[in-house]
């Protein structure tokens, strides 16, 4: 059925045109070309607190108390909204359960709630039901692209041919990079955005990235295994130029040791008896996760109690733990000396919290607002202790002089020095704390039931960086977070429309499918530190390349290729039947 | 949701008194399917009679079976050494429902009685023949989930229930009170295939009848054997499902009850599959014969074809778990 024109020239876009070197010389390069198309489905963030607020008056003034990434850009947004001034708005949001891109402002709901608390002269709660959140709070766009891809004899990449499409909902963008990391010569890819009556794509953890990571991967085992190649090996045959922000020769050799690579056998299946098979894959993954602009304010008490504040929050990454970490190293302190506070408006500039920029934005304000705080501190301490304050270091919960921790002041009586009037400053992000891009590869290995076409995923092993890790709790549950979604990207998460009404038919957790524990695999996080490299996201590059291992694996185990998401039993017993049938896969 | 009045019945009799109303009454257990209707708009009773406090015992039978009162939860189904040493397909069926918190929740009757899970059913904006419209949506729609058996229509849900399927295998009766006092229903005659007539359910229960009891027979000489296929390890729909119960005749089977779940908008009986496993060594190869035997005359959508080599697994290693032997 042809869909009504509602754009002028059609329901299509054009979007990314790229052409590097010469196709036609890349072609005739090749001993062997894949030519297939391989798509990934569309998914819906699925928060488990839904988007929505609380909205207060008093007076002219508005209070919010919001579930967002962004409490500063949400109250300019109601401010903008609601036409009064962005002063006369405060937005809280201590905790927030999940955003993953989706909660960047007050939104419809947010500004009706806003005027609702208004007209009632009450405060006012909306949040959305699961349906409205699964229908209007945004999605990872689709993507399938047509890819015709030629290896050299020696399994050299020589040329990419791809045309590609996505749909981002109605009047919204697809694009996503590819080809994904490996390194071929000539290539060509265009792109177009297809236009459907149905909700808005929104940023979604790594946008783009789990897209034309799967397909780039999963083409990359088709590649390899026409030139006979281990996957690894290939893969790391057509890297690009390694670096600090590209490991990924290391995190596959390293990985491969770790998860028992050379037990994996050959593709083609399981040669084990029995229904069941085993297989094993791999894929790789990048991402930048720079930090920009965030200001704090430092106070330090006479009574040697310290607050640090910064206008950004926590979105159930850790923010507010390793804003105290921080301020808690420079001042020589226990993390529970230190009060953090994040998630206010009225608190020093920060940015939203998106493309796993809060760490690197964050840390080093607060590193220097602190630093300043102490050497204020140490400038009170020195005259009583007979020294220069650049002879005082911070440690142990003491001042003291360097090289000598006898000669100083616990803290509180360091404190005490203060008087009357608090340390109180502020600061800002500098350069040279932080970095940016990362690199990382997971491995998966999966059993395939070849008699039900249930795929159940049974080892996951990431091998990421993230900079200098500040607190290993917090980055790696970031991973195990993000694998764990990838499960979800992988198996489960499907938005399905009605083919005929265009209607959603599973807007609620029940058709779904989200991973219980029991699909849980075991996940082993490898974090490799990189302190020189300064503080860079980790957040969203974990979840990139999941669900390209996982396919990978279960075209291991059955010697079947599957190029599209989810792996659904449907689609990996239709594969099956195909290949008995002597079909191309 | 909208709003209702809830009325406590002191027994079985007041309950069903209380379910005769202008208006729609309906009966209340766990309410783990029906609040969830409600909140969809799905259901928007007047009334909601509790049926809680009915009969939550599992008593003895003087035959050697067993009396399972409707308000029995789900999860004291399932921890009662009887039934786990009588009926243990019964058993292995109880615990694979919804989650922990469900089973504590639900129960036997609200179990059996609980609607379609389709997914146009399930949404308002789909006025489909089972809320009194003129169409099945799955028919040209999204149907991966529906029937691949009893699809001649006019709906094509798949029963939810999976305690009913054990029920059947294991023939089972339910006792249901009405106004015109208690009868007995061999439980495969309490769900009805769908006609235009009685589209709107998926039993025999009439507005004022309440399930009050499941009658189980002593089991005899039989080995029976529960599978479920599903998606996700839990809390998750089974893609199809089956429970056998097999009368052993010395080493062979006598005869024997094949019923396959979240195939059919009933539990689904198989006659090929019994015919192929009765005078039968049960061994794997009668086990596959029968699973094969079982989908001999599946009639899939356009869209769940791959259900039908579900089930054929689900039926061959429900009779090897029968048998005892390692079931993949």
């Amino acid at each position: 059925m042809m869909a009504p024109a509602v754009f002028p020239g059609g329901n299509t876009r054009q979007g990314a045109q790229e052409e590097t070197g010469n196709l036609a010389d890349g072609f005739a390069k090749a001993a062997h070309i894949v030519e297939q198309t391989y798509s990934t489905h569309v998914i819906t963030h699925v928060c488990l607190e839904t988007h929505g607020c609380v909205c207060e008056w008093d007076g002219d003034k508005l209070t919010a108390w919001i579930s967002t990434q962004a409490v500063i850009q949400s109250a300019q947004q109601f401010a903008q909204a609601l036409g009064i001034p962005q002063t006369n708005v405060r937005c809280i949001t201590q905790y927030m359960g999940g955003g993953f891109g989706s909660k960047f402002g007050p939104d419809a709901q947010g500004i009706i709630c806003a005027k609702l608390a208004k007209a009632a002269n009450a405060p006012v709660k909306l949040m959305l039901d699961r349906k409205e959140e699964h229908l209007d709070t945004g999605n990872r766009p689709s993507a399938t692209a047509k890819i015709k891809a030629g290896v050299s004899a020696d399994g050299t990449l020589t040329a990419f041919d791809a045309q590609s499409w996505g749909t981002g909902g109605a009047g919204a963008g697809s694009g996503f990079p590819l080809p994904y990391i490996y390194n071929f010569p000539n290539r060509k890819r265009v792109h177009r955005d297809v236009y459907i009556n149905a909700g808005q794509q929104r940023a979604m953890r790594a946008p783009g990235h789990p897209q034309g990571c799967f397909l780039t991967e999963i083409l990359m085992d088709e590649l390899a295994d026409r030139v006979k190649m281990d996957p690894v090996a290939f893969r790391v045959k057509n890297l690009p130029p390694a670096g600090p922000n590209a490991m990924w020769a290391q995190y596959f050799a390293e990985g491969a040791k770790r998860f028992g690579w050379d037990k994996r056998h050959p593709t083609g299946g399981d040669p084990a008896p029995g229904p069941i098979k085993t297989g094993m894959g791999v894929s790789a993954h990048r991402w930048g996760g720079a930090g920009r602009g965030s200001h704090a304010h430092v106070d330090i008490m006479s009574d040697g109690s310290v607050v640090v504040k910064c206008g950004t929050q926590d979105i159930g990454t850790g923010t507010r733990t390793i804003v105290a970490i921080v301020a808690a190293e420079t001042l020589g302190l226990p993390v529970s000396a230190i009060k953090p506070e994040i998630g206010d408006s009225i608190l020093p500039f920060s940015g939203g919290s998106g493309g796993s920029t809060t760490a690197a934005s964050v840390t080093p304000a607060i590193r220097v607002t602190t630093m300043d705080a102490l050497d204020a501190l140490c400038a009170k301490v020195a005259p009583t202790l007979g020294v220069a304050a650049t002879d005082l270091v911070a440690e142990g919960g003491r001042i003291h002089v360097k090289g000598n921790a006898s000669k100083g002041l616990a803290w509180k009586d360091a404190c005490k020095l203060i008087g009357t009037e608090p340390i109180s400053v502020d600061g800002q992000w500098q350069d040279g704390l932080s970095g940016a891009g990362t690199s990382g590869v997971q491995f998966a290995e999966a059993t395939v039931d070849l008699e039900t076409g249930i795929v159940k995923v049974t080892r996951i092993l990431a091998m990421q960086d993230c900079g200098l890790i500040v607190d290993k709790l917090t980055a790696e549950h970031q991973a195990l977070g993000g694998v764990i979604a990838a499960i979800n990207f992988a198996l489960f998460e499907d938005r399905l429309l009605d083919r005929v009404t265009g209607q959603m038919v599973n807007p609620n957790m029940e058709w779904y499918l989200l991973a219980g524990m029991s699909d849980v695999p075991k996940i082993d996080i490898v974090l490799n530190n990189m302190p020189e490299r300064g503080v860079i996201g980790i957040g969203e590059p974990p979840t990139v390349s999941t669900a390209s291992a996982i396919a990978n694996a279960v075209r291991n185990a059955t010697g079947v290729t599957i190029r599209s998401l989810p792996l659904h039993p449907h689609k990996v017993l239709a594969a099956i039947e195909q290949e008995k049938a002597g079909g191309t896969n | 949701m909208k709003a209702f009045a809830y009325v406590n019945p002191a027994n079985e009799k007041e309950a069903v008194a209380a379910l005769k109303v202008e208006g729609v009454a309906l009966p209340i257990a766990g309410g783990q399917d029906l609040l969830a209707r409600m909140k969809d708009y799905i259901d928007e009773p007047d009334r909601l009679v509790n049926v809680k406090g009915l009969d939550a015992t599992v008593t003895a039978t003087p035959d050697g079976g067993l009396k399972i009162g409707s308000a029995v939860k789900i999860i004291d189904l399932f921890e009662n050494a009887q039934v786990a040493k009588l009926y243990p397909a019964l058993n292995a069926a109880a615990i694979e429902v919804g989650t922990p918190q469900i089973r504590h929740q639900a129960t036997v009757g609200g179990n059996i009685n609980q609607r379609p899970r389709c997914w146009y059913f399930r949404n308002e904006e789909f006025v489909c023949y089972k809320k009194g419209g003129s169409r099945c949506f799955a028919v040209n729609g999204e149907n991966q989930y529906h029937a691949i058996f009893g699809n001649e229509g006019p709906s094509h849900i798949v029963h939810p229930s999976s305690l009913a399927v054990p029920f059947v295998a294991y023939g089972a009766r339910f006792r249901v009170l009405g106004p015109g006092g208690e009868r007995e229903i061999p439980a495969a005659d309490f769900f009805t295939m769908p006609t235009l007539q009685n589209v709107l359910k998926e039993n025999v229960l009439g507005d004022e009848d309440i399930l009050t009891h499941v009658i189980l027979p002593a089991p005899g000489n039989v080995k029976s054997g529960h599978y479920e296929v599903r998606y996700k390890q839990s809390h998750d729909w089974p893609l199809a499902f089956t429970t056998v119960v097999l009368t052993m005749n010395g080493s062979r089977i006598g005869s024997a009850r094949v019923v396959l779940g979240a195939v059919a908008p009933i539990p689904w009986r198989s006659k090929p599959a019994e015919d192929a496993l009765a005078g039968k060594p049960l061994n794997e190869q009668t086990a596959a014969a029968a699973g094969e035997a079982a989908v001999s005359e599946a009639k899939p959508m356009s869209g769940n074809a791959y259900k039908v080599q579900i089930a054929k697994a689900a039926v061959k290693r429900a009779i090897m778990n029968a048998a005892g032997l390692k079931t993949v």
